[in-house]
Order: C-alpha cells, then sequence, then structure tokens
C-alpha cells in the first residue's frame, strides 16, 4: 500500500473559474484511492521518495474529507511497518534509508489508526524503540535534530521530532528545554523563524517553530503582534497566501501560514471567505486533487495542506484539524488529550 | 517533489505510453543495480558513476546520495594505485586522493544544483563533502574549497536572488571560512565583505528581502567588530535610515517597509532589537528620531495617498511613540483614526487585524 506523491491527469484547463465552488468530496476520494495503481506513470517511481509521506498526507486527507477508511487499514499498516528499520527509524520506502521525515510521517499514520498496538505485535517494544531513533539525532548541544545519521539540521526536524514523541508520549527522552532555547535562536526581527539562527522568516519553518513552542507550552516565548502581522501580510489580493515577501501564492502556505496563525490566536486577520475561495479554485473539479494555484497540476501534498486550510476555516463538509499536528481533531484529542 | 507551477495538461490521451513504459524500466534496471552494488558493498568508481546518472534523473532520491557518502568514505581509506600518484603533487599520494575525488565531485554537482536549485539533498551533500575535506585534508586546502563555494554560491544568488538554500548555504560557508582561519591562527573576519556582498545585492533589487535579513543580522557583529563608538552606532542607523529611504522611493515595496520596522525597533524602548545599533539614546532622542521618519513617511502620502503601507507605518510608529512621549500633541487621536478609517479601505484582507489594532490603540 503506497500512494504516490505524483501527479494527477487533470482534465482541460478551466476556462473560466466559476464565483461559486463547491468542495468534490468524492472527486478527491477517489483521486486519492487511484494514487497507488498508477504505476504505469514515470512520475509514480520518481517520488518513491515520497512514499510514506505520501500515505500521511492522503490518509490525513482522507480523514479530513470524512472518509477515514477509504484506504485499507491492514495494508496501510503493513506498508509502514515494511518501512521499519533495525534502529527504530522508517525510510520513505523499504530499500531506502531512515530518516527523520519519514520516521515522523510514520508515527503519525500509526497513531491516526490508532495502529500504536500494531506496532507492539510487530516489533517487540517498537513504541520506545521508534523514540529512542528519535531521541537519539538530537544535538544534546544545541538542542535540535539531525534529520538522520548525516548530520543535516533543520527546525523542520526539531520539530517532527518533538510531534513524532509528543503522540508517542515519550517527550521525557529529550532535552525539551534545549529544543526550545534553539528555536528561540532561530527568532527574527520580524517575529517570523527561519532554518536555523540567521536564516531568512519563511512561512514554513514559522509552522515548525511555532509547532515547537505549542507542543511544549511556550508560546508565551512568541511575538504574537509582530509574527501575526507578518503571517497576515502573507495574503494576496486573489485571497492565496505566499511563503515569504514578494513571492507568489500557493496552496501549501494556506497550511503553513493559516495553522501558524491559529496556533497564536489570530486566524481572524486573514480574509477567511476568500482564501477558501483560493483554495476550491485549485481543485481539479473533474478527476480530484488540488494543484498549488488554479489550472496547474494537481498532486497528493497540496490536497491534504489545502483540505486541511480549509478545515481550519471551518468549510462546511470538512472535519476539524489540529493546527499543530495537521492531523484530525478528535484523533489527537484522543491521543495526546484536549 | 510536488509539483510547483506545472501547468494541468490534458488527459492521458496525449501520453506516449509506450515511450513512458521504456523510460520506467530504464529507471527501474538503474535503481536496482545501483543498490544491488550498494548491498554488496562494491564501493568504487564505477558504482560512484551509476550513482551520478541516477540522481541526474532524480536527486530527490535521498537514499542515492547516502550511497554516494558510503563510496566515497570507503575511496578515502584507500590506497592509491601507483599510476595515480604524481611527484609534483605536494601532498602525500592518499590526501591527493582524496582532494581529487572531493574536487571532482564539488565539479561534477554544480550542473545538478543548477538544474535543481531548491533540492535539500544536492546542498547538504555539498556541505558533507566540504566537511569531509576538513577532517582529512590540510586546512590550506579545505579553506580553498571553502573559497570556491563562495564564488559557487554568488553565482547561484544572481540567478536567484531569493534561493533561500542558497543564503543558508552562503552563511556555512562564511562561517566555515571564519572557523578556519580562526584554525590557522589568524582569525579573518568577513562580516564587512558580507555586509557590502548585501548592499550590492539591495541595489540590484531593492524588494530583496533575503538581502534586507541577512543586513539585520549582520549589523550587529559589524559594529561590535569595528568597536563602534556611540559616535559611529549614530551614523551607521542614520546611513541605514537614509538607505531605506531609498528603496521606499516604491511605497508599495512591503520588504523596505519590513526593514524600515526594523531599524524603528532598533530605537524603540522594550523590542526585541532594542540595543543592536545605538546604544545612548535618551528618551528625547528618540522622540527626535520618530518625528523625523514620521514627517517622512507623512511626505509620502503626497506622492500615493492610496498606499496602505504608510498608514499602517504611521499607525504603528504613533502608537510606540505615544509610548515614549505620551504627552506630547505630535500625534494626534484623530490623526490616528483617519489613518486607521485610510487603512480599512485600502486593504480589506485584514479587517480582523485592523479591529484588534484599534481596540488596542484604544482608538
Amino acid at each position: 500500500m503506497s500512494l504516490v506523491a505524483g501527479p494527477g491527469r487533470g482534465g482541460h484547463h478551466q476556462p473560466a473559474l466559476p464565483d461559486e465552488l463547491e468542495l468534490c468530496v468524492e472527486k478527491h476520494v477517489a483521486y486519492i484511492k487511484s494514487l497507488d495503481t498508477r504505476k504505469d506513470e514515470y512520475e509514480y517511481w520518481l517520488t518513491e521518495h515520497l512514499r510514506l509521506n505520501g500515505l500521511y498526507w492522503g490518509l490525513t486527507a482522507l480523514h479530513l474529507l470524512g472518509h477515514p477508511d477509504a484506504l485499507p487499514r491492514s495494508e496501510v499498516i503493513d506498508f509502514v511497518m515494511s518501512c521499519m528499520h533495525d534502529n527504530g527509524g522508517f525510510s520513505a520506502a523499504p530499500g531506502h534509508d531512515p530518516h527523520m521525515l519519514y520516521t515522523c510521517s510514520a508515527v503519525q499514520i500509526l497513531a491516526t489508526l490508532d495502529a500504536f498496538g500494531d506496532l507492539e505485535a510487530h516489533v517487540n517494544g517498537g513504541k520506545e524503540k521508534v523514540a529512542r531513533y528519535i531521541a537519539n539525532l538530537q544535538d544534546r548541544d544545541t538542542g535540535t535534530f539531525n534529520g538522520d545519521g548525516w548530520g543535516e539540521k533543520d527546525t523542520r526536524f526539531l520539530f517532527n521530532a518533538l510531534l513524532a514523541l509528543s503522540l508517542l508520549g515519550m517527550m521525557h527522552l529529550v532535552d525539551v528545554q534545549k529544543g526550545v532555547e534553539y528555536v528561540q535562536s532561530c527568532a527574527n526581527f520580524d517575529g517570523g523563524y527561519g532554518t536555523g539562527p540567521g536564516a531568512e522568516s519563511h512561512a514554513g519553518q514559522i509552522y515548525t517553530c511555532v509547532g515547537v513552542l505549542s507542543i511544549t507550552k511556550r508560546l508565551d516565548l512568541v511575538d504574537k503582534e509582530k509574527l501575526g502581522a507578518w503571517l497576515s501580510d502573507r495574503q494576496l489580493p486573489n485571497g492565496g497566501l505566499n511563503g515569504r515577501p514578494e513571492k507568489k501564492e500557493d496552496v501549501c502556505y494556506s497550511w503553513w501560514v493559516g495553522s501558524s496563525l491559529a496556533m497564536i490566536d489570530r486566524l481572524h486577520w486573514i480574509d477567511q471567505e476568500k482564501l477558501s475561495k483560493f483554495i476550491l479554485q485549485c481543485q481539479d473539479s473533474e478527476l480530484g486533487g488540488f494543484a498549488d494555484r488554479p489550472g496547474d497540476m494537481v498532486d497528493v501534498f497540496h490536497t491534504v495542506f489545502g483540505l486541511a486550510g480549509l478545515s481550519l476555516m471551518k468549510h462546511p463538509g470538512v472535519r476539524e484539524v489540529d493546527p499543530i499536528y495537521c492531523m484530525p481533531k478528535d484523533i489527537i484529542n484522543r491521543v495526546v488529550g484536549g | 517533489m510536488a509539483s510547483h507551477g506545472v501547468p494541468r495538461v490534458a488527459g492521458s490521451g496525449s501520453r506516449d505510453t509506450a515511450k513512458e513504459q521504456k523510460k520506467i524500466q530504464e529507471y527501474q534496471s538503474l535503481v536496482e543495480l545501483v543498490n544491488a552494488k550498494i548491498s554488496e558493498r562494491e564501493y568504487t568508481i564505477e558504482v560512484l558513476a551509476l550513482t551520478t546518472k541516477l540522481l541526474s534523473k532524480n536527486p530527490e532520491y535521498y537514499t542515492i546520495w547516502n550511497h554516494r557518502r558510503l563510496i566515497l568514505q570507503h575511496q578515502f581509506t584507500e590506497e592509491p594505485s601507483t599510476s595515480e600518484t604524481t611527484e609534483d603533487n605536494q601532498l602525500p599520494p592518499k590526501q591527493q586522493r582524496i582532494l581529487d575525488l572531493i574536487s571532482d565531485d564539488l565539479r561534477l554537482l554544480v550542473g545538478l544544483l543548477i538544474e535543481f536549485p531548491k533540492c535539500y539533498w544536492i546542498w547538504n551533500y555539498r556541505r558533507w563533502l566540504l566537511e569531509e575535506a576538513e577532517q582529512r585534508l590540510p586546512t590550506a586546502v579545505a579553506v580553498s574549497f571553502w573559497q570556491k563555494e563562495l564564488g559557487l554560491v554568488s553565482k547561484m544568488l544572481a540567478r536567484d536572488e531569493r534561493n533561500f538554500h542558497g543564503w543558508s548555504y552562503r552563511r556555512t560557508v562564511v562561517a566555515s571560512l571564519e572557523r578556519l582561519s580562526e584554525k590557522s591562527g589568524a582569525r579573518v573576519s568577513m562580516v564587512e565583505d558580507e555586509f557590502a556582498y548585501t548592499t550590492k545585492m539591495i541595489y540590484s533589487g531593492l524588494k530583496n528581502f533575503s538581502a534586507w535579513h541577512n543586513r539585520s543580522k549582520l549589523i550587529p557583529r559589524l559594529l561590535d567588530e569595528r568597536k563602534a563608538d556611540n559616535v559611529a552606532r549614530r551614523k551607521m542607523l542614520d546611513e541605514e535610515l537614509e538607505l531605506i529611504q531609498t528603496a521606499l522611493t516604491d511605497p508599495f515595496n512591503q520588504s523596505a517597509w519590513d526593514y524600515h520596522a526594523f531599524l524603528m525597533g532598533t530605537i524603540s524602548p522594550n523590542s526585541s532589537v532594542e540595543t543592536v545599533i545605538v546604544r545612548d539614546f535618551t528618551n528625547h532622542d528618540r522622540v527626535i528620531y520618530f518625528e523625523r521618519e514620521m514627517d517622512r513617511i507623512k511626505e509620502m502620502l503626497q506622492v500615493d495617498e492610496d498606499c496602505k503601507f504608510i498608514y499602517l507605518a504611521l499607525l504603528q510608529y504613533a502608537a510606540t511613540y505615544l509610548d515614549i512621549e505620551g504627552g506630547n500633541k505630535y500625534v494626534t487621536t484623530r490623526e490616528m483614526r483617519d489613518w486607521l478609517a485610510k487603512l480599512r479601505e485600502l486593504d480589506t484582507l485584514r479587517r480582523g487585524r485592523w479591529d484588534d489594532l484599534e481596540s488596542k490603540l484604544h482608538l
């Protein structure tokens, strides 16, 4: 079981975008379910390094669409387990190397499916094994995390680590305080955060840093006025959001910016109606899926972040998403408490 | 990764299925071949070439980059064959071989970087190669590698001046060169050069927020290293305020406004950057600077009275100004209400923010 992050084969350029757009739930469900069957497409093979991410994106999208059982549970779990390595880490697909990015997706999938028991059944002490793989990637001097044994550091991995560990209930394995200090060292004058100390504010990295501070309950450290202003400045006249000043809009920033605003209680600082409309315009209304911008090729990455963006704005027909974990809210309530 | 900016194409009928199947087959055989060789620990130059071929087709295949590292790590420990050693090399044969391997690899990957400038794994792998050079070769050799990287990253940023991978790599290069110079006994700071580089980048594109941002990070260090006294620090602030005025000739330049806000932050009490430029400001000084800047911004209204950034800046600076000097009549509540009304009219997307601003400022 795997979902490729490959493109959709959309019909045609939509000539004029209708003003009132409806969410094509059934089309999106069908699109996501079709992803595993497209082995005749070159793109399917080129995106093998994203399989486990793709599965998390697809599964989460299906949950948000109210079709949690659209993928066979046991096949999903079998695929996830086939990506697990002896050291407790997960790779993108069998035969690939373990990495934080995929380990986080694996934990998210297992949590969504209430499958930590299955993990234990597959590997004795599996939960702790996974948690130790993650914990061992912490740089104890700076508090941040490596992506894998080869040493790349990025605030994304710090977030992945704390997200996964909090789902596993194993935060005590790492130096949380040091991680928080590291996030602070990445803060910029504009209230935002970058990939590391000194790096420019970027909406994706802001999501990960504010996410860390949310999980560790240290949002008091955020300059909410400044950050909220910077984030709300990301909305462009067409309703879409960009990720940095002077850049183009993209559906995925509906999530990175929107969730960050939600975490600091400033989602009302943007025009949610216009953003919803922009997201809906990025749907392929014939064959399902969302693209970065209207008329572009769809993929499962933009599909989940488009849907999650709609969910933040309480769009009818979309289940409530948790703004930190990008997973269904009720699942987060079950796993980590409300 | 995910498709960005790729237009949606017509239905599957337009695809050449046979051609695509052949392409898949070729790709899959190459993947299988590489993985088989690696699982047999065949860490040879021939397999290295196979990974190059595969990565050129798919640079996002991160495991292959790891394979490449394993091959090179193995090769680094190999004794060179006699044919490889020549007399005119300065280094012992084994180190010379490492130098050649790293140098070839760095050169080879330039093309891939230019083709895929946003691929994390390529940048990351380059960093690793340079770290290996540092560990295995004399410092002078590592320095010359990093210096070449500085040239490369300048080229990359000339192609895309906002590439944040490029900016981030540049900071790594600079930090490494500084660290290595310290190691060889004579620490060379590059902060002046880097500051000059941001100036150059800003003049070639006033909306380049990446350059403005880097400037905000360099200035505090620059002043410390210059051992700037209070006079020099004020001079720096004045020069920066002049520079940003040039950028604000286009009042719709959001990046310039963001940097202006940074500069105003450095003269605002209790801001996170309060002391990074001037350290001896009295409240009286602050009042003078705020009034001067706000006067200049008000003048911009004569050029463009429909630019929301002007009203927003006025409102934000007025709020700080009132914190510094509440009893002064330079800013009136009525004026602030007018600015807010204009802001609401010009920017309807952020109504909720303006509502909150209204109550925060008690308007």
